[in-house]
């Protein structure tokens, strides 16, 4: 709970493996010998070298390698021991339950079989190491990756995981070759509504087979892209909604995790405006755009969301567009933007802590708070 | 039945003072009418490659087969195209509208080298001083030119500035919006040192590029024009990004830019995220101050179009809370289908920062507008 | 030449008007007629008469000078999955292409706007608008 008493559900923890070698442990030949990058790369990575947050690295020391030559001797990789992972989460960040991505560079490599094949790795890892064993099993809530660029395959991985009952959601990458609202990605968002979960996107690591992370091609600084690349969700949301993927699909939820709902609110006050008249070319999508969030879009709160802590205008800002209603905290941990609830903008009200603190995800995910019996917090009526 | 026809009249001896500067405007060539400006060895190539052309449209706004995208009511009588008859143009927009200065934006298109490029623009600013700057369609005063520059051949570009720089009806430097690589590159800086050396802003307005420039989004390509308009603005919010983190406010401190048609609401969010990341990760390039602040005192959007939220008190919060006063230029985008007429703008933005965005902050930002100009007995007045 | 006309001596309100007669409005054409300070646009669908204001709620766009279509329905049966409904029942403001039904004055565009309509009745050759 915070530092007030409220639960907190962390809605976006990154899981990684330990290392290349304990990633490989958990592939099969032919893929188990394949080259493929690795989710930390120099390109891009923050100009003073630190990726993650201090006192992340895992207790084991690994050995890794690059082109078959051991390189360095170091930490398992941050993120990756889910004891250290869940003292520090649950012992020292007053976090209640938390919500794991596995944080891959599989969605966006060119071979679709290999990336089904480590995406298959990675959800075999998260459910066995993270979900089913270890002291925080019961605290940790988990994230299916499946492959975009395999619609056969991502169906089939979800099918396999969706009856687990620590499973919440699926995992897409957020750099794709086309919007998601585009016709061929319908049997995910079948398979998501079927399965009962919702869909989480999150920005893919490493590199690979992706457009450039601009319109205007690269960026020439850490600091504008690591700022930008969040707001991608704005192209896939709009396609989503003219191409009436919600309506086809009224159960579907999408969680865009890397943040950035602070641009929801010009964008669909845009897309309401400029809309109407456009009807013609997509009836398949009726309604005024904006009337499509309330059901299907969710924001994971991050840390450079928002008017700033002291904003004293910050609740009204949460509340329009139903921000209030749509965003979740999520921590980030391990990566270097970690976060928490202190954090969070003060003239936030009670009710909008409650809401993005817990409510909204434990609504979202189906989970059951306060876990033991601390004293309820009390809630205005009018939540 | 009795109806009234506006006509336009003699400017009398008497002055009034300016009160809308519209800053997006579209004069359009008559048929043929810019090929003699060309440079001779283009004219035949281009004239060669219009025949047997068609429409090359593809994403299509509303009725496009009847409308082309524009106010249906502003095609001459003659045939040719909307916004190709400076009367016409005067009537709509001078006597009927009440805007008082037009900053003229022609649109010409581009060529498929950086040289033909260059050279359309050439033919533009000619074709702009003979056929609209002239003492004869230019009889009232009201229109200002801009210095058409082609990005692509930045030195070449700023000759071309150099050039009209002393043209006493060019009031800015007109540039594209979609190539690549975004403003901060440092092979644009002949094209801000020619501008800023001339006191001239540099305004962008958006057309379309080809292939990966069309805009591309970083996640393919939108489907429908609505998704693709209303994503436009992610292409503007990318450049603010990169003029400021890549230093070209600190390289020009007299630079000035106009975004034209790329909304405006996403500013007060972006300036923001800007101000997160620069806080968590400091100056990197060696920046000199906050990233919103480059903002307040450097970029300025137009206003149409004008988006707005059923509840018009989240706008006019969204306003203040971005000093809109310091960053919007009132603007009508005639004579395309998005038209803004200039009443209806003024009715909805907040009392105190009318008549700045209606016409003060034009008259600073843009160069050779006077603060009176002849009467027009019969045009319709502001207020 | 595209001019804006204004209406400088409207008919009488709240009596019935002979505007024009049955063979001056063809099906699927139109007439703008003085009533009201913009106007009303008389329009004659397949040999249903409406009339409805010549001023656009939107941002005061003269309405009647855009161009009448249907709206457009999903039908998956057709390549493409769209159809047009309704031919010619909608006016499309010439603006910002906001339509409005002709019958009714409504617009999908914003549920809670509408233009004002007139009743019109046909009698012998002559087209009546009260208004
Ligand atoms: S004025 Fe008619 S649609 Fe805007």
């Amino acid at each position: 709970m915070d530092s007030e008493g409220r639960p907190v559900i962390d809605a976006s923890v990154h899981a990684f493996f330990a290392s290349d070698r304990d990633l490989r442990d958990h592939l099969k030949e032919p893929f188990k010998s394949r080259g493929y990058p690795d989710v930390d790369v120099a390109w891009f990575a923050p100009p003073d070298g630190v990726r993650y947050a201090p006192g992340t690295q895992a207790d084991s020391v690994i050995e890794q390698q690059a082109f078959g030559q051991p390189v360095t001797r170091m930490p398992g990789h941050p993120g990756s021991d889910p004891e250290l992972v869940g003292r520090q989460l649950f012992e020292e960040r007053g976090v209640d339950i938390a919500v794991l991505h596995p944080m891959s560079n599989a969605g966006i490599l060119p071979d679709w079989h290999l990336s089904t094949a480590i995406f298959a790795a990675y959800n075999q890892m998260l459910v066995e190491r993270w979900l089913d064993s270890g002291t925080y099993a019961d605290r940790f809530r988990g994230t299916i990756r499946v492959n975009p660029n395999d619609i056969d395959g991502a169906v089939r991985e979800i099918k396999r995981y969706s009856d687990h009952p620590r499973v919440v959601q699926i995992g897409l990458p957020m750099q794709t070759q086309s919007p998601y609202g585009r016709p061929h990605f319908r049997p995910l968002w079948r398979a998501a509504v079927e399965a009962g979960l919702p869909v989480a996107v999150h920005i893919e690591m490493g590199v690979g087979v992706t457009h450039p992370p601009t319109p205007s091609g690269i960026t020439r600084t850490f600091s504008h892209l690591t700022a930008y690349q969040p707001m991608t969700f704005v192209w896939h949301l709009l396609n989503m909604i003219a191409e009436g993927v919600f309506e086809e699909f009224p159960e579907l939820k999408i969680v865009w995790a890397d943040g950035a709902a602070d641009m929801l609110t010009p964008f669909i006050w845009r897309m309401d405006s400029f809309g109407r008249p456009h009807l013609e070319q997509t009836p398949w999508a009726p309604k005024i755009p904006s009337a499509y969030l309330a059901d299907h879009v969710y924001f994971v709160h991050s840390s450079l969301d928002g008017p700033g802590a002291d904003a004293d205008f910050a609740d009204d800002w949460l509340r329009m567009t139903g921000k209030e209603d749509h965003s979740m905290f999520g921590s980030s941990y391990p990566d270097w933007q970690m976060h928490s609830p202190d954090d969070l903008p003060r003239a936030w009200t009670p009710e909008q802590r409650e809401k993005v603190l817990w409510r909204t995800a434990a609504r979202l995910y189906g989970i059951e708070l306060p876990l033991s019996a601390p004293a309820p917090i009390p809630v205005p009526a009018s939540a | 039945m009795t109806i009234e026809m506006q006509r336009p009249k003699e400017a009398s001896q008497e002055m009034t003072e300016v009160r809308v500067v519209d800053s997006d405007i579209h004069p359009t060539p008559k048929r043929g009418e810019l090929t003699p400006f060309l440079p001779a060895k283009f004219r035949s190539l281009f004239e060669n490659r219009a025949t047997g052309a068609g429409s090359p449209v593809y994403y299509d706004a509303p009725d496009f087969a009847h409308s082309f995208a524009m106010r249906t009511d502003s095609f001459p009588s003659d045939g040719n195209f909307a916004g190709s008859d400076p009367d016409l143009m005067f009537r709509q927009v001078i006597m009927e509208a009440g805007c008082d200065l037009l900053i003229l934006g022609p649109l010409n298109g581009g060529g498929q080298t950086d040289e033909e490029h260059h050279a359309v623009t050439q033919a533009t600013n000619l074709w702009q001083d003979a056929c609209w700057l002239d003492s004869e369609h230019n009889w009232h005063g009201r229109y200002r030119g801009s210095i058409v520059a082609a990005m692509e051949a930045p030195e070449a570009a700023a000759r071309e500035i150099e050039h009209w720089a002393g043209h006493p009806m060019m009031s800015q430097v007109l540039i594209g919006a979609e190539l690549r690589p975004a403003w901060g590159d440092p092979r644009y800086d002949p094209v801000w040192e020619a501008a800023t050396r001339n006191g001239l802003p540099v305004a962008c307005h958006l057309g379309r590029g080809q292939h990966n420039e069309l805009p591309m989004s970083p996640v393919g390509f939108m489907t429908y024009n609505h998704d693709l308009m209303v994503s436009y603005s992610m292409l503007a919010a990318n450049q603010v990004m990169s003029l400021i983190f890549d230093g070209v406010f600190d390289r020009f401190p007299d630079l000035q830019i106009v975004f034209i048609e790329h909304a405006f609401n996403w500013l007060l969010p972006l300036m923001w995220r800007m101000d997160a990341i620069h806080a968590k990760r400091g100056p990197e390039n060696g920046l000199k101050r906050k990233p919103s602040e480059y903002v307040k005192d450097h970029i300025w959007c137009t206003t149409q179009p004008l988006d707005m939220p059923e509840d018009k008190l989240e706008f006019t919060r969204s306003l203040e809370w971005m000093e809109a006063d310091k960053v919007l230029l009132f603007s009508s985008d005639y004579p395309h289908w998005t038209f803004d007429d200039p009443q209806w703008v003024r009715k909805h933005l907040p009392l105190h920062m009318q008549d700045k965005i209606m016409y003060q902050n034009a008259l600073q930002v843009f160069k050779n507008l006077p603060e009176t100009v002849p009467a027009l007995p019969g045009q319709k007045r502001a207020q | 030449m595209r001019e804006r006309t204004t209406v400088r001596t409207p008919l009488a309100r709240g009596r019935e008007h002979v505007v024009a007669t049955v063979e001056e409005i063809p099906p699927g054409e139109h007439k703008v007629v003085p009533i009201g300070r913009w106007g009303v646009g008389v329009y004659n669908v397949d040999g249903r008469f409406y009339a409805i204001a010549n001023y656009c709620p939107h941002e005061g766009g003269p309405l009647c000078s855009g161009r009448t279509h249907g709206v457009t329905v999903v039908d998956p049966e057709v390549p493409g999955g769209a159809a047009e409904s309704r031919a010619g029942e909608f006016i499309y403001c010439p603006w910002h292409q906001w339509g409005f039904e002709l019958a009714t004055g409504t617009t999908a565009v914003k549920p809670e706007w509408s233009i004002r309509t007139y009743p019109v009745r046909v009698q012998g050759s002559d087209v009546i608008v009260t208004a």
